[in-house]
């Protein structure tokens, strides 16, 4: 069968069956986050985009936020036949773009807080984080594939990485 | 904050006009920068989805020059001057070769001249639009130092996401193309001046415009 790719918008989440290829571009602050059950063969990517639903109608796409998208692609992984226990995750993303030397703006620096409470909300699920690529000041665009279950991370004069 | 899709069009107009005067006044100091014609477009307000923001102002792979600055005390903003990365190095080329009177091609141009002097052009287009708009609506205000990046523009859109978002799922920005023009071998230098005002600072614009 043909590896179906899906590519991942702005607080989209996606759960499919292998063989398939999980595609997120350009990732500024943004997180692509990763979780995979190669037994059951079943894969899932969230572009989560701040950290925290606070107060916040319930209405917009579970995806945006670390604190709602980790549960929601968590149960849809185990819809799509994954065991909790065999879930791993990887994550790549949450660069600080600019950076304005004696100015205090708190969403310059929300990158590293979606990365925070990714890594706080995987690991209150019990869910191992085995590889990540985060933080810098450069975007990332990132690709997964059920073929070998790696993270290829592609960033600006970096090159590409797998992890 | 008012909400954003309840927005009438004189209050659109009225933003839009900020957009203009802004722009106006940025031009006028890029062409004495660069002694060159600038030609600029009608500024548009727009309410954008937050989701389709990478789209919405081209291919969101493309690798682009950005210069950021943030506004604050008064009316809060932010304010970003794109440039595709072709673009951004033949402004910087311009402006090279109008300060010293030689031309060296970018290829030969140290990174961290090339990031100095767009961060240059980006903060007198920027500071100049601020300067305007501040005397329009009579508010003092400190500008930031500039911050440069070159990225793919999505990765450089997610700041206008991360302003927007925990508020909902739209922005409004105030969007102007400009262009320098009369160069010798007949290309155009164009860019984007994207106005981000922070979702709490609307009311108060609203206010000084007189149409809240």
């Amino acid at each position: 069968m043909a590896e179906q790719t899906i590519v991942l918008g702005m607080a989209d989440l996606m759960v499919a069956p292998a063989p398939v290829k999980l595609v997120t571009l350009g990732l500024g602050s943004c997180i692509g986050l990763v979780v995979f059950d190669t037994y059951a063969k079943v894969a899932g990517m969230a572009h989560i985009m701040l950290p925290d639903s606070r107060g916040l109608k319930t209405s917009e796409k579970v995806g945006k936020f670390a604190d709602t998208a980790v549960p929601a692609l968590i149960e849809e992984m185990l819809k799509k036949g994954a065991t909790h226990s065999h879930i791993k995750a990887k994550i790549a993303g949450g660069a600080q773009m600019f950076s304005l030397p004696g100015a205090s703006a708190e969403f310059l620096t929300v990158g590293a807080k979606n990365v925070r409470e990714t890594k706080v909300k995987l690991s209150k699920m019990g869910i191992a984080l085995i590889a990540s690529d985060t933080g810098g000041n450069k975007g990332r665009t990132i690709e997964f594939s059920t073929g070998n279950w790696m993270l290829k991370v592609k960033t600006l004069g970096k090159g590409v990485s797998e992890i | 904050m008012a909400d954003l899709e309840s927005f009438n069009a004189l209050q659109l107009d009225a933003i839009r006009e900020v957009g203009n005067i802004g722009t106006g006044n940025a031009a006028t100091a890029l062409s004495g920068l660069l002694s060159r014609m600038i030609h600029m477009s009608v500024p548009e307000t727009e309410i954008v989805s937050i989701y389709e923001l990478a789209g919405h102002y081209g291919d969101p792979m493309e690798i682009v020059g950005a210069v950021f600055v943030r506004s604050m005390g008064g009316f809060e903003c932010s304010l970003i001057f794109i440039q595709s990365e072709d673009d951004a190095d033949l402004m910087v080329e311009l402006l090279l070769k109008q300060q010293f009177g030689t031309f060296i091609p970018v290829g030969e141009i140290p990174e961290e001249m090339k990031d100095s002097a767009l961060s240059e052009v980006g903060n007198i287009v920027l500071s100049s639009f601020l300067n305007a708009i501040n005397l329009l609506i009579g508010t003092q205000y400190q500008i930031s130092v500039p911050g440069v990046a070159h990225d793919m523009l999505s990765s450089i859109l997610d700041v206008v996401a991360s302003i927007y978002g925990q508020l909902g799922e739209t922005a409004l920005l105030v969007n102007t193309e400009i262009s320098v023009e009369g160069l010798e071998d007949g290309r155009k230098i164009s860019g984007h001046i994207i106005l981000i005002p922070d979702p709490e600072a609307l009311d108060l614009l609203l206010k000084k415009l007189k149409v809240m």
